[in-house]
């Protein structure tokens, strides 16, 4: 599974917001994207996943798996999603959260699935709870299950552990990019925190519009 | 119309297997206008071309010589005014009252959107028959106090000063205020921003009565301007209501235009038109007149909220105390309506009917024509308004919201008189008086401006990550609508068909003239049967136009709820 960015950029009404570039993420790489806030990064991901909205504008071409995602309508690209909020559905429980984003097949195998996953998040029983009850971390944790649930080819992190407190967010980010490595998903995430930057990872900086390696 | 919806929507529901086409690509326009038409042809159109017809006897000299000429100009005035100024500001100071109160206690006004529910003109008729010399308030008092052996010769009802009328009037109104102010105080924003600047004020020494003068009512302002110009707008121009209540001799000016427009003669019908736009050019200058005095009024306002604190508490039982006197007022007016549709025999001064029968309601099962066209009109306007906002603010861009909006402001904020004259005026012309499709518009286009104004905003504040979240999740456009949109919406859609149903029941100046006695609707029967003398049957008709509203409330209420409390 690769990720690859040709030539990708952002207009705002014919103004470069982000200049043209190129970039390539390996299976199980995680590449962290830098840059202060408005600078475009949260943009960028909206364009990735098609869903980029007026006045802004997308250049450049995406490729999954070689596969051009241009064509391909935002909810069946399989890009993967984390953000700054969890964005639990309120009106569903944590387990129809989860199981929200799965794929079709037998209702017992589904329901096994969700079972596995809340006890491998350390949360096994909550699946009836209403997500309001439960803690920011346990929250985020159930998030990026629900994410990874559905499978994704890549991921796309849109400064999912900014909300968290000290002690919790070293503790979900080092199990999420565990995670994201152990299944070989080329994830992209953006940030403005250095501690964000997984150990040994590239990252890439947006200065004044224009993408260059830090 | 079929086809008008019919593509949409199949639009709609193809959205999922269209190409992912860049958001200025050319398939979206195409959909913007397909999401367009239905709200377009239904609402858009016909009002605009309605307002442009409404004031057509502006420009007729004679129409304009023979209304200041009219014997019962000045009175009428005199009346409509005095019954619009003294019910606006009672309910206003009222409805701050009560919803303060629950504010303070953190609770929401019990039974609000039951005495919402509850149309104008039914409670009319039902205070009506509470207050009359042979009602049950005349009857307590005989057989409590006076011993009266015949009904007072009390002018209770219909009296010339318009008294009654503005006893109804303030009811209904601050129930409509109460449920303005309680829905700004129920938004997170505002409650945590007023619980934070209320700490903060009390730790300057302010009670919680100066917070409420000083701190929140000039925050509020925003919030009531446009709901007190609906209340004083509607009271000065009401016609059903004071029809049923209202003085006679000489009645309101709106009854004297409506009296004139609903003439054989010609020159009676102009008369009344230039009036319609009379009224409508009094309104706008004592609300002018009422904006000067505020902006004149604004330093002395100032040096009061700046006078500095004050301790006194804020007196919680007032507000409390006039909340359960309104609901006590209501369910008597309720009771009154069913006892007296099942009186076949009730000699004064008896608490109580000597005879119990269902006549009353045995010749409305006779007739049901009226209630059944009421309620297909209802359920088929709130569904299609529903449908074509839906549509509308689905697959159009926000930046057309404004030309809705302010459509509906208009709709809501002219009177009544003169937009269902200019639509009355234009569907003269297209033919459309006296047809099912004229009768159905009428109703179709202030349900929908209610709708409008209930929805827009609620719907666009949707936090669009909801849909990239989905559509991360692999849920294509149907999922994402019916899986987590509508569900999160379904608060605020359920609230507006309801409201979009009680205002199709209720609607009468429109659909009189348009329907042109070929079709009867309830408030067209109630209003009739009210100047006669079956008080029964007025009664059961009374009680036929509230309890499908109160029910429909009661359904959205259920719909409303949330899965889990505190989410």
């Amino acid at each position: 599974m690769s990720l690859v960015l040709e030539q990708v950029g952002i207009t705002l009404e014919g103004d470069a917001l982000i200049a043209p570039f190129s970039l390539s993420i390996a299976p199980g790489e995680i590449v962290t994207l830098m840059g202060p806030s408005g600078s475009g990064k949260s943009s960028l991901l909206s364009g990735l996943a098609g869903l980029l909205a007026p006045p802004l504008a997308w250049q450049g071409r995406v490729l999954l798996n070689g596969e051009d995602l241009g064509l391909v309508a935002p909810a069946r690209r399989r890009l993967g999603r984390l953000f700054q909020d969890d964005l639990l559905f309120p009106h569903l429980s944590v387990g129809e959260n989860l199981l929200f984003g799965m794929a079709r097949g037998g209702r017992a195998l589904r329901l096994a699935r969700m079972r596995e996953a809340l006890a491998e998040t350390g949360l096994a029983g909550f699946e009836n709870r209403p997500p309001h009850t439960l803690s920011g971390g346990q929250r985020q944790r159930v998030a990026l299950m629900r994410s990874l649930l559905a499978q994704p080819l890549a991921m796309l992190l849109d400064e999912p552990f900014n909300k968290l407190d000290a002690a919790l967010r070293s503790q979900i980010r080092s199990s999420t990019f565990d995670l994201l490595q152990a299944r070989g998903t080329p994830s992209l995430l953006v940030t403005h925190d250095l501690a964000d930057v997984p150990p040994g990872g590239r990252v890439l900086k947006i200065e004044n519009g224009k993408v260059k390696d830090a | 119309m079929a086809n008008s919806s019919g593509g949409p929507w199949a639009r709609l529901l193809l959205v999922d297997a269209a190409p992912a086409c860049g958001p200025n690509g050319g398939v979206i326009s195409t959909r913007s206008i397909a999401g367009a038409l239905p709200l377009l042809l239904l609402f858009v159109a016909p009002l605009v071309a309605s307002l442009a017809f409404m004031g057509e006897d502006a420009l007729s000299g004679p129409a304009w010589v023979a209304l200041l000429a009219h014997p019962q100009l000045a009175g009428g005035l005199a009346l409509s005014f005095f019954t619009a100024t003294v019910s606006s500001l009672l309910a206003l100071v009222l409805a701050l009252l009560i919803a303060a109160a629950h504010h303070e206690r953190g609770a929401l006004p019990r039974g609000l959107s039951a005495m919402l529910a509850v149309p104008h003109l039914a409670f009319a008729l039902g205070l009506g028959f509470l207050i009359m010399p042979s009602g049950l308030v005349a009857r307590v008092i005989a057989v409590l106090f006076t011993g009266w052996a015949s009904p007072p010769e009390w002018r209770s009802s219909h009296d010339p000063y318009g008294l009654a009328l503005i006893v109804a009037l303030v009811a209904k109104e601050t129930v409509f205020l109460v449920f303005t102010l309680a829905g700004a105080l129920a938004r997170a924003d505002l409650r945590s921003s007023f619980a934070a600047q209320g700490a903060a004020a009390a730790a300057l020494g302010h009670g919680g009565f100066s917070i409420w003068l000083r701190l929140f009512l000039p925050q509020l302002y925003l919030h009531l301007r446009w709901p007190v110009v609906v209340v004083f707008v509607y009271a000065a121009t009401v016609v059903d209501m004071s029809l049923v209540i209202g003085p006679t001799q000489p009645p309101t000016f709106a009854v004297v235009v409506w009296s004139d427009i609903n003439s054989p003669h010609v020159a009676d019908a102009a008369r009344g038109g230039a009036g319609a736009v009379f009224l409508a050019l009094l309104c706008g200058t004592a609300l002018a007149a009422f904006w000067a005095g505020l902006r004149a009024l604004a330093p002395a306002l100032k040096r009061f909220a700046t006078r500095g604190p004050s301790a006194r508490a804020f007196p919680r039982w007032i507000g409390l105390a006039k909340w359960a006197a309104l609901r006590l007022l209501f369910l008597v007016v309720i009771v009154t309506l069913v006892l007296l549709s099942l009186a076949a025999l009730w000699p004064f001064p008896q608490l109580w009917p000597d005879q119990l029968d269902t006549t009353a309601w045995g010749a409305v099962a006779r007739q049901p024509g009226p209630l059944l066209t009421s309620l297909g009109l209802a359920l088929g306007t709130s569904v299609l308004g529903l449908i074509a906002l839906v549509l509308w603010l689905e697959l159009t861009p926000r930046q057309a919201d404004r030309l809705v909006v302010a459509l509906s402001v208009a709709m809501l904020g002219l009177p009544a008189l003169l937009v269902g004259l200019g639509q009355y005026r234009l569907f003269l012309r297209l033919g459309l008086t006296g047809t099912g499709l004229g009768l159905f518009l009428a109703h179709l286009m202030p349900v929908t401006a209610y709708m409008a104004i209930m929805l827009i905003g609620p719907y666009r504040a949707v936090d669009p990550r909801w849909h990239e979240v989905s559509a991360s999740l692999g849920a294509g456009e149907r999922r994402f609508l019916a899986r987590v949109k509508w569900p999160l919406l379904r608060a605020p859609l359920a609230s507006a068909a309801a409201v979009g149903f009680a205002v199709s029941f209720a609607q009468f100046i429109s659909a009189q003239l348009v329907a042109a006695g070929r079709f009867s609707t309830l408030p067209m029967e109630a209003v009739t049967l009210a100047s006669g003398v079956n008080r029964p049957l007025t009664a059961a008709f009374g009680l036929l136009l509230m309890a499908p509203p109160l029910l429909v409330f009661l359904l959205a209420g259920l719909a409303a709820r949330p899965r889990w409390s505190g989410a």
